[in-house]
């Protein structure tokens, strides 16, 4: 075995080293243009405005929160938060009391039917958001929803179904069918199937799905736009707010408002990094 | 039938489906539909229905919520056709498409390659590679706003390396507002495309590489000759995904140039919310949407029939 991985080492040698050293240029390269305008608008956030002019990329002399401030003052950001956190709560208890069973039924259940339920449900990979904006924006008028957060409760885990059920599913259809029998020997029925044993075993499968759902939740900023108010603005509209207030741009107080409304997402992709990406992934694939 | 069910461990009377006949089939679809009902229900009345909605506004005039819509069968499609607009919009859309497509994808499938081989430091760059992905469109437009404006990071930067000639309003300026907006989906794109296929390469057998660098070929060899064949399905997807984000998308014209300067910037996703939401010409609207679904079909169909093609 060694000497095969010696062999086949060394014949890679020749040519391939060009190309490693290749890729690492392009990736390094790469990586510092995915960095600088990220490092340049979290340093702005604490700096004032003609330092952001003069020296954009150096450090900020001193931890100078008064930008943060402002942005809080100009557009109540933490209200928006907490709006949009509350929105997203909502939202995935609704789509996980939605999707779970759907999935289980499609994963676990023979018949002919799930595979009409699942095309039923990719095709909401091709329905364009911007093209059924304003016939939403109707039905929630009709409904007397509109300026009223429950419309985005509502909506939201509609969007989100698609994925939520090819994930869930695909992760039961991973499971041993032995499960559902030994319940029912004893007795169970679906319902107590799905609630005791199903969701505690499906945990991680759960835990993408809300990870992802929050990402594509608290980053929404369309169906925000055309369904909310200035009372009900969630973080993504009050950060396009504090831009659209001011008449000359007071980028300090933009990169501040950047900075708060990427932090709880950013600190999820820390924790979950490896579950987003195969999470995106497979729905990539599987649309 | 239905006597001898009961000697039929409970079991397999659930579960099992070859010598079960109807009445066991008849058992499960009941299940099946009273678990699945509630989400499809969901699904279709917020989803389906507004995308039948769209095509049944498209068939009216209707120039506010407050007066009511006249059935006018395929006007608006007449009009799309002569309407001078809607082909400036089809040609920055179709300029957003390539400049998007073609500046993501292959620099993307060269850096997923790159990564799948695990050279050190490809976790922290992998990393990096993918948190554009993690940044809203109104975060993204606020941070390229300070990069873009007249006295912003880029401009600055222009100047501290003496090419002060270089220096434009990027999103002021007619001859470069559409392709600052194209720069941002390129800086995030890649990146986030190229995770995918480094996944997507991952999960191929590490064999395939080992016997053909017993043959002597290089990783550039083994790239274009063995995993690119192989990824061709996955491009296809990967491509399609990047089109439809493309094709409605319309977020950072509303959040930066309002589809200027002049008509720069001005494409067909954004025609679609300015009708519908800015100038009041709802019925006009959806036709548009109507075309911009279309669109997004025939394009699936047509990428799918070429990669398909490829690996057959």
């Amino acid at each position: 075995m060694f000497n095969r991985v010696l062999r086949v080492t060394s014949k890679i040698k020749k040519g391939s080293d060009l190309f490693v050293i290749g890729g690492y240029i392009f990736s390094i390269i790469y990586a510092v243009l995915i960095i600088l305008p990220l490092y340049f608008v979290i340093v702005s956030a604490f700096k004032n405005n003609s330092q952001i002019i003069l020296t954009p990329l150096a450090l900020p002399t001193a931890l100078n929160f008064s930008k943060f401030i402002q942005a809080q003052t100009n557009v109540h950001l933490l209200r928006a938060g907490l709006i949009s956190a509350g929105i997203t709560s909502g939202a995935e208890v609704l789509t996980l009391l939605l999707a779970f069973p759907a999935a289980y039924a499609v994963a676990r259940i023979q018949t002919r039917l799930s595979t009409l339920v699942e095309s039923i449900f990719s095709l909401g990979f091709l329905i364009p958001g911007l093209a059924i904006l304003m016939p939403i924006y109707m039905m929630t008028a009709k409904a007397g929803l509109l300026y009223h957060p429950i419309a985005l409760v509502i909506l939201y885990p509609a969007f989100n179904l698609p994925l939520s059920m090819i994930l869930l599913s695909g992760f039961m259809r991973k499971l041993p069918h032995e499960l559902e029998e030994s319940a029912v020997m004893d007795g169970g029925n679906v319902l107590q199937i799905i609630i005791y044993i199903f969701f505690p075993l499906c945990a991680p499968g759960i835990l993408t799905v809300l990870v992802l759902e929050f990402i594509g939740i608290w980053n929404e900023y369309l169906f925000a736009l055309i369904l909310m108010d200035s009372d009900n603005r969630t973080i993504q509209l009050a950060l396009a707010l504090l831009r659209a207030n001011q008449r000359t741009v007071d980028f300090g107080l933009i990169a501040a408002g950047v900075v708060i409304s990427m932090i709880p997402v950013y600190v999820v992709f820390i924790f979950f990094q490896d579950k987003i990406m195969s999470g995106m992934l497979a729905g990539a694939v599987k649309e | 039938m239905i006597h001898s069910e009961k000697k039929i461990p409970i079991e397999r009377r659930i579960f099992s489906n070859a010598e079960y006949g109807r009445h066991n089939a008849r058992r499960r679809r009941v299940t099946f539909i009273f678990l699945v009902a509630p989400a499809l229900v969901w699904f279709l009345s917020f989803m389906l229905w507004p995308l039948l909605n769209m095509f049944y506004i498209s068939t009216t005039s209707w120039d506010s919520l407050n007066v009511p819509k006249k059935f006018i069968f395929l006007d608006n499609f007449v009009r799309m056709f002569h309407d001078p607009k809607v082909a400036i919009g089809l040609h920055n859309t179709g300029i957003y498409l390539l400049a998007g497509i073609l500046g993501v994808i292959p620099f993307a499938f060269m850096l997923g390659f790159f990564l799948s081989l695990r050279k050190p430091g490809y976790r922290v760059l992998r990393t990096i590679f993918f948190s554009p992905a993690m940044l809203s469109i109104a975060a993204l437009a606020m941070i390229f706003l300070g990069v873009y404006r007249p006295d912003g990071m880029l401009n600055t930067f222009l100047n501290a390396i003496g090419l002060p000639g270089l220096t434009r309003v990027w999103l002021g300026n007619q001859a470069t507002a559409l392709g600052a907006l194209i720069a941002i989906d390129i800086w995030g794109g890649i990146g986030f495309n190229s995770v995918l296929f480094f996944a997507a390469l991952a999960n191929l057998p590490e064999e395939l590489y080992e016997a053909a660098m017993l043959d002597g070929a290089g990783y550039w060899t083994i790239m274009w000759k063995i995993a690119f064949p192989l990824m061709t399905d996955f491009i296809g997807l990967v491509t399609i995904l990047q089109f439809l984000g493309i094709l409605s998308g319309a977020a950072y014209q509303i959040l930066l140039t309002g589809g200027g300067p002049g008509t720069a910037t001005f494409t067909l996703g954004y025609y679609l919310y300015d009708q519908a939401f800015l100038s009041h010409r709802l019925g006009y609207s959806q036709a548009l949407g109507v075309m911009v679904f279309i669109i997004g079909i025939v394009v699936i169909v047509l990428i799918r029939r070429t990669t398909s093609r490829f690996t057959a």
